[in-house]
């Protein structure tokens, strides 16, 4: 892959993984939360929390490694890309941390 | 500016006709122009339209201002103040805010990446006649005295046949649908012109950063509108045909209709405020004398906004009993998008710092910008948090909190805009003293009606109340309030006064009248019609700062490639869409009627399906249907190879991943699927909140379940060895595999429909939902069938010459995502079959 487009992926890549946890994230609360009552709340705990952490690598990727060519530009914004999806990964799990159950 | 050319013989040229590069680019005369596919003329009528959408909408604005001005006011009747501000809304978010940005976008992004024209400019006037007609539907409700009352979500069951059996309803749900084939339609043409339409050596990172922002935006409607389309076409079917989406007593959910329209809903708020800020990102250096501040910190919070605005929809849901988990889910990626929102913030106020910016009048509306949209981003950080959301839920709080961020994130940038590119429209500059005026005005009696709203609402008035009594302490806040409104329609009335006088005495402007950096302003502002004799190669994101040479001589001189290239041909340079480096050359249709009249069949269509004259209806859809063929009948010039000068041959057309029809076949896809996923989600929802309900569902059958994915199966590997042997050259085999793609499509949507003989539609939303599903894959699997016999029947008549397999190639891409489609509702099916229908 050229450098140029390894640099674009890694700017559009960790959105993808913040994508991806989000719905999964959502995905189990509803599991755990509608009427269906799919999964129990420690399941969701587990879950959740094992998606966060591979979300998280992933995210931080472009932060830890960042891309060595391509143009300065994109990788300062793979930088930037990959810390505010890394936030963003942490404050959807954040809502798992701070509940012990579906609360109504 | 004409330039002596020599007319040459070559293939592609219309013998016999007027080869210069004015007269092939010239816009036709007289009303002949209705048939224009320029960029230019689209891109005008997109904006002129908004426009007059937005004065409409404002003067409703005045009539509620001037309702709520005193308590106990009857100057409108309760259900005429309900028709006012569901429509103020409808017109303002629909028909004005997308449409007038799209239109800046579809005018402005030729010009900025260096092509002479967007590369679908039939599908430029489909989608805005689409959009012209669907706001005709939507305004002419007025007429019949059926204006939509529900507000501008349409909320059920408010507007079911229960509670809204007039048409009042249908209006808004037939008319915004329609109109939105044309955000969808400019979405995909945006993002195949900006990846696959640049001047040479324009890599993404080289890229104009509103081009990037437009890039983004385009992404977001190709996925946000979709829910909207399914949710409007689930609830007229409800309307229409009585199947019971949104009826809880037949396991429907009123709130699987919130869901749908919060899906778009919420990230058009971001897809009207990123073109918006896209164009203070490129006006501001303008001023400012210095580039951009930290552009790829603007692009990585481009990108993140348009991410994370799709994990928001539900804070606008915060009332409505979700599970608290839920709640905070949202409620933290709610504050989570300040963080990139907060990011850009800082580039525009680093890159202020960064020079000594001229105040000149779009500055002054980038300064409003600021102020405005950074206190409404304040109050959105507020009500992201769940406890004060529901304190100020529905009231005027929250009125004031969307004016802020929708006139401070996007009329204040759009007034900076139409001073600022206002050149190019008339060739004339707009007044410097009428324009500060304009925008004291509107700063002033902006600030007067909204920013005293947050007050009205804390002391606990409703939004949507026609009147209140007095004496509760909103009496003169909302006089206040109705006062600032006229101060601010006095901004807006002084601006057209502006534009009209300018036609006449503005004073010309000259070329690059503000010294920009980018290349829309490499020619004079008015050109006949036409951009960029020869492309010019880019070295850097400010061209005409960067490259003296490209101001030196008169525009039509400057060197580039295609300069003196005579095919008598619409033409463009076709691009990698990463490097930007030259790859092909891409041939442009000419000024053609058929986009109007498909458009005019549809709006037949819509407009009949409402007054329920349905032979009328099948009219409009033959008459759509037959001009859409007619649009794809078109001869390929493939395998042509030109000399665009500069040491370069290119051919025309690319077979190839990165060629435009290809991208444009994924942007296309990126909507059939997020069409396709808002079923599906419609599906689990109902599956997961109606238990009980769902269960009572007859069980589709297993057989044809199976046999619907096989054949799903048999349409994408059939489609992938028709692209195969035709890019090998095996006519023959390509065109018997084009019509075994086109049996297993056949085969595959009959399956499906025996399938679900056992579901009854109207007895339960499952089972509705099911059929919904199994119509939508149906209505692509005919595509597949009509485009395989057509390329098949090609092949057969000896039309296809050698290296012409573009359109295999895409459909191979196409068959592939529809097959995929077909076997995912299979599952879905069987899995209703082995789980004992939905238990
Ligand atoms: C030009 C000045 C404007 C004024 C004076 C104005 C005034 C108002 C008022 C008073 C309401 C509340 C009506 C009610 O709840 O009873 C309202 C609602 C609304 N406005 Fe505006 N507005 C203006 C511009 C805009 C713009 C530019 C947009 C969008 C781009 C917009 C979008 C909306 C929406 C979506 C609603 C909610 C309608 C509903 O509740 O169904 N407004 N406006």
């Amino acid at each position: 892959m050229s450098p140029i487009r390894r640099s674009l992926l890694c700017v559009i890549g960790p959105g993808i993984v913040w994508a991806v946890h989000f719905t999964t994230v959502y995905a189990l609360i509803s599991a755990a939360c509608a009427p269906r009552d799919l999964i129990d709340y420690p399941g969701l705990l587990l879950s959740g929390g094992l998606a966060t952490v591979f979300a998280l690598g992933l995210c931080l990727l472009p932060v830890l490694c960042p891309p060595r060519a391509g143009p300065p530009e994109l990788i300062r914004a793979a930088f930037w890309s990959g810390l505010i999806f890394s936030l963003a990964v942490l404050a959807n799990a954040g809502a798992l941390v701070f509940f012990q159950s579906c609360g109504g | 500016m004409s330039v002596a050319e020599e007319p040459a013989p070559c293939s592609g040229a219309r013998m016999g006709e007027d080869t210069t590069f004015e007269a092939v680019w010239d816009t036709p005369k007289g009303w002949r122009v209705l048939s224009s596919v320029s960029h230019r003329v689209v891109g005008r009528r997109f904006i002129y339209t908004g426009f007059v959408f937005f004065l409409i909408a404002g003067v409703l604005a005045l009539l509620v201002r001037t309702q709520l001005i005193v308590p106990g006011n009857d100057f409108l009747d309760l259900e005429t103040y309900n028709q006012v501000f569901t429509m103020h809304g409808t017109l303002m978010m629909f028909l004005f805010a997308i449409p007038i940005l799209e239109g800046f976008a579809v005018y402005l992004i030729p010009l900025m990446l260096g092509a002479r024209d967007l590369i679908f400019p039939r599908l430029g006037q489909f989608g805005y006649y689409c959009y012209l007609f669907g706001g005709i539907i939507v305004l002419s409700s007025f007429l019949f005295d059926a204006a939509p009352d529900g507000g501008w979500f349409m909320y059920v069951p408010l507007s079911t046949t229960d509670f809204t059996p007039d048409i009042s309803a249908d209006f808004w749900l037939i008319g915004i649908t329609f109109a939105e084939i044309a955000s969808v339609t400019a979405a995909v043409e945006l993002i195949t012109a900006i990846l696959c339409a640049r001047a040479p050596g324009m890599s993404l990172a080289k890229m104009p950063i509103f081009a990037w922002y437009i890039l983004i935006t385009a992404f977001m409607i190709a996925i946000g509108f979709p829910p909207l389309i399914i949710g409007s076409i689930l609830l007229e079917a409800e309307r229409l045909l009585g199947l019971p989406f949104f009826d809880p007593l037949a396991g429907g959910d009123p709130l699987l209709w919130q869901h749908l329209f919060w899906l778009f809903g919420h990230p058009e708020v971001y897809i009207i405020f990123l073109p918006a800020a896209g164009m203070v990102a490129t006006m501001l250096p303008t001023f400012v004398g210095a580039p951009l501040f930290g552009y790829g910190f603007a692009v990585a919070a481009v990108v993140s906004m348009g991410f994370i605005s799709f994990g928001l929809w539900a804070h606008h849901m915060f009332a409505t009993g979700l599970p608290i988990l839920s709640l905070s889910l949202f409620s933290a990626a709610s504050t989570m998008v300040a963080v990139p929102t907060g990011v850009q913030i800082f580039c525009f106020i680093a890159t202020l710092a960064s020079g000594r910016p001229r105040l000149t009048t779009p500055m002054l509306f980038i300064l409003g910008f600021l102020a405005i949209f950074v206190l409404g981003g304040l109050t959105g950080v507020m009500l992201a948090s769940v406890p004060f959301n529901w304190q100020a839920h529905d009231s005027y709080f929250v009125v004031a909190h969307l004016h802020y961020v929708l006139i401070g994130g996007m009329v204040f940038p759009l007034f900076g805009a139409f001073y600022y590119w206002a050149p190019h429209f008339s060739g004339r500059m707009l007044s410097e003293r009428l324009g500060r005026w304009v925008f004291w005005l509107m700063f002033i009696g902006f600030n007067t009606t909204f920013l005293l709203m947050h007050l009205t609402g804390l002391r606990g008035m409703p939004r949507r109340i026609a009147t209140y009594p007095e004496g509760i302490g909103w009496d003169r806040l909302n006089m206040l309030s109705s006062i600032g409104s006229y101060i601010l329609a006095a901004g807006v009335a002084l601006f057209v006064y502006d534009v009209f006088r300018s036609l006449r005495r503005g004073p010309l402007a000259p070329r690059n009248p503000w010294g920009a950096a980018t290349l829309e302003w490499l020619y004079p502002p008015v050109t006949p019609g036409f951009n960029f004799h020869g492309i010019p190669p880019v070295h850097s994101r400010e061209p005409l700062w960067d490259q003296p040479e490209l101001l030196e001589r008169e525009a039509h001189e400057v060197d580039g490639l295609m300069h003196g290239l005579r095919d008598g041909r619409r033409e463009t340079l076709g691009c990698d869409p990463v490097t930007g480096a030259p790859l092909y050359i891409l041939r442009l249709p000419h000024p053609t009627w058929v986009p109007m009249i498909a458009a005019a069949g549809l709006a037949l269509m819509f407009g009949a399906t409402l007054a329920s004259v349905y032979w009328l209806c099948a009219l409009g859809g033959v008459i759509a249907l037959a001009a859409f063929a007619v649009w794809a009948w078109e001869p390929s010039d493939s395998g042509v190879e030109r000399d665009v000068g500069m040491g370069t041959t290119l051919p025309v057309n690319l077979v190839d991943r990165r060629s435009h029809t290809h991208v444009g076949i994924v942007g296309t896809m990126l909507v059939l699927m997020a069409l396709f996923a808002s079923l599906i989600f419609g599906l689990l929802y109902l599956w997961n909140t109606q238990p009980q309900i769902a269960a009572t569902m007859a069980a589709p059958l297993a057989v044809p379940s199976g046999l619907a994915g096989i054949a799903g199966l048999a349409v994408a590997l059939f489609g992938q060895f028709t692209r195969h042997f035709a890019l090998q050259g095996r006519t023959g085999r390509a065109a018997l595999l084009a019509q075994l793609t086109a049996i297993a499509a056949l085969l595959s949507g009959a399956s499906l429909g025996w399938a679900l003989l056992p579901v009854d539609p109207r007895a339960t939303a499952f089972g509705a939902t099911l059929w919904a599903i199994a119509g939508f894959v149906a209505i692509n699997l005919c595509v597949v069938v009509f485009w395989a016999l057509f390329n098949a029947a090609r092949k057969l008549a000896g039309r296809v010459g050698p290296g012409q397999s573009l359109p295999d190639f895409n459909l191979a891409t196409f068959a592939k995502g529809t097959g995929l489609m077909v076997i995912i509702s299979a599952a879905f099916c069987l899995a209703g079959t082995l789980g004992g229908a939905a238990q």
